[in-house]
């Protein structure tokens, strides 16, 4: 018979509720560490190098990328998405799991949410770039101009997605924001520091943990939480509007929006589980990062997987018995063989074969592996991203509009600096801003997770 | 000035003595202005008696954001200045619903943000008095009006209770939000 293990405590170490504030705000406290600097030196580095890239876009124009008429959406589209897919943990993370009352959250949900932020900003950028000339931006708002005033085109999906883009970043940086006022208290209130308490003090705007308060605090992040579920879904779906609306083979098919949706989720649950394994082991949170948390998401991952699995067989499957020939051509002959075999392969690998050994729990226990898989897998969606866009439009219905695509330095140089970015936000996260809820560390403190509500 | 209204403060360390002590204060009928604490305990939030109706105020903001977008959308497609796109129809409801959804959501965050701000008073204001240091950290504090109850006899609960500290402080050290 099966039984089912008692499971221990959330946060481990029987911990009081100073304790607590000490240790999750420690690093603030500490002098930057060796590794920190170097790590901001490299994404320092790399960031200029992006904006290098960033500016010859500009300067010069779109033509220094290797799109061309065929290949119309290159590295910045794969990218954009990629980035968008890291950029839905965050959400997915505080609201689903807050949705579902699922405690064990609260160690993770603030980095999650963080690194939402900052991969939603790295993903902005490239579709800005795309547009071409940057500076006129600000067509795409529906403004009163002294152009007619010509409105924009509200069935095109690429201006629900600017739409979606803009909304997404703000809500996810705000319900962040929201969720440290009371841990920049904490800050204010602990600190010794007199320019800490002034910088914190500030942005803690004066809060005092009072019942008025929480009580609005929680009414807050209760609507803000349910509505930014909604908008988690449906981000994503708009995203694979952008290709399913067209009618290019491969993209034309009513499997994207929910294809896209868990994609997402997958790939920022991995790189959530990649930034956990890194703070854990860096800043020695044991005590609140446990083994459990990150079972927890290795259990999401493998079922996400499945998902992932079944979404490349439907595809491929629907492919055949449409018997649409286009359709059969890109996925059995530019996909699954063909000139893109290994990109899909990579794909298929990482996305659907290798999360599956997380089903065994000494593999979900060996740490290490658990990160080369998180890592692996955030590579095989990058591959999925590069499969969906570059091998339909590459070949498409007329042979002699095929072209081949191979991206230039340039777009490489701005990918490396949205790398370096990420990493650079993260670091500068790590160090200044509690990477724990503080509050929602103290409240499950004593809570065990087999309580009966 | 108000110097002569005075707050009495009782401070407790742990979650426990708190919610003990606010169900004695509760049964005892005496009026508790306000309660700090470093994370939400519902059964305060419950009890206390203080109201919010940002979610009733939210759902409205919803309710207006999605006519407002839906209108302008309308005006600005339909009436203002039609476009032809292909031969497709200028009123295209099914492609407004996307844009609705999202704005509405947009709009109910700012809106809802900027309520909270306003009504708990959370903005950036460094000069803003902090009732107790402790309570954002690990300590648990429950605060009085001395005009409204009797001091003494709250003094002796409070001690009977088992708070670590008991502290009188002007009224605008500790403004009541």
């Amino acid at each position: 018979m099966y039984k089912t293990e008692i499971r221990g405590p959330l946060i481990l170490g029987n911990k009081t509720l100073g304790q607590i504030s000490e240790e999750i705000t420690s690093p603030i406290y500490q002098r930057p560490k060796m590794w920190w600097l170097v790590g901001m030196g490299i994404s320092s580095i790399l960031m200029l190098l992006g904006f290098w890239g960033i500016y010859v876009t500009i300067a010069t124009g779109i033509g220094t990328w290797g799109v061309n008429n065929t290949v119309g959406w290159g590295w910045a589209i794969i990218n954009f998405v990629w980035w968008i897919g890291i950029g839905h943990a965050g959400t997915a993370f505080s609201i689903f799991l807050l949705i579902l009352r699922q405690e064990w959250r609260s160690s993770i949900n603030r980095a999650a949410e963080a690194m939402t932020v900052v991969a939603v900003g790295c993903a902005a950028i490239f579709p800005a770039l795309h547009m071409g000339r940057v500076w006129d931006a600000f067509f795409i708002f529906p403004y009163p101009n002294t152009r007619g005033p010509l409105w924009v085109n509200y069935n095109s999906p690429l201006f629900w997605d600017f739409i979606a883009i803009t909304a997404y970043l703000l809500i996810s940086a705000s319900f962040w924001f929201l969720g440290m006022i009371p841990d920049f208290a904490t800050i204010r209130d602990t600190t010794k520091s007199k320019v800490k308490k002034a910088v914190y003090g500030f942005f803690a705007m004066g809060w005092r943990g009072s019942v008025g308060e929480w009580k609005r605090y929680e009414g807050l992040a209760f609507v803000l939480g349910g509505i930014a579920a909604v908008l988690v879904v449906s981000v994503h779906s708009i995203v694979s509007t952008d290709f399913a609306v067209s009618v290019e083979p491969g993209w034309h098919t009513t499997l994207f929006p929910p294809y896209f949706v868990v994609g997402a989720i997958f790939s920022g649950f991995a790189m959530v589980m990649t930034l956990m394994v890194i703070i854990r082991k860096i800043y020695k949170l044991h005590d609140y990062i446990t083994n459990r948390h990150l079972d927890n998401v290795a259990k999401i991952l493998v079922f996400v997987s499945l998902i992932m699995g079944t979404a490349y067989l439907t595809e491929i499957f629907i492919a055949w018995y449409s018997a649409n020939e286009y359709e059969m051509f890109t996925l059995f002959r530019n996909r699954i063989t063909g000139e893109y075999t290994v990109q899909f392969w990579i794909m298929f690998i990482c996305n659907a074969l290798i999360p599956q050994l997380m089903w065994f729990k000494k593999i979900r226990h060996n740490i290490k592996i658990v990160f080369v898989i998180s890592i692996l897998i955030n590579l095989g969606m990058w591959f999925e991203r590069f499969n969906i866009v570059i091998t339909s439009l590459a070949k498409d219905y007329l042979p002699s509009a095929w072209a081949d695509y191979s991206p230039t330095f340039v777009e490489i140089a701005v990918f490396l600096g949205t790398l370096g970015i990420f990493a650079f936000g993260v670091l500068l996260f790590f160090k200044y801003i509690p990477m724990i809820a503080i509050h929602e560390v103290k409240m499950v403190n004593k809570l065990k997770t087999d309580k009966k509500k | 000035m108000e110097d002569d209204k005075k707050r009495l403060l009782g401070v407790f360390d742990g979650e426990e003595p708190l919610v003990q002590a606010f169900r004695k204060f509760k049964q005892e009928n005496v009026e508790i202005s306000d309660v700090f604490t470093p994370f939400p305990i519902h059964e305060v939030l419950e009890n206390h008696g203080k109201k919010t109706r940002i979610i009733t105020v939210s759902w409205f903001y919803g309710f207006f954001a999605a006519a407002a977008v839906l209108a302008f959308l309308y005006y600005t497609a339909v009436i203002d200045w039609p476009l032809n796109y292909g031969g497709k129809p200028s009123s295209a409801f099914p492609s407004f619903i996307v844009i609705t959804l999202i704005l509405t959501i947009f709009s109910v965050t700012i809106l809802s943000l900027f309520t909270f701000s306003a009504r708990a008073r959370i903005w950036p204001n460094v000069g803003k008095p902090v009732c107790h240091e402790g309570a954002t950290d690990d300590k648990f504090v429950i605060m009085f009006d001395t005009e409204k109850v009797d001091a003494e006899k709250v003094k002796q609960l409070l001690k009977d209770l088992g708070a670590v500290e008991i502290i009188e402080k002007q009224d605008s050290e500790t403004p009541i939000v």
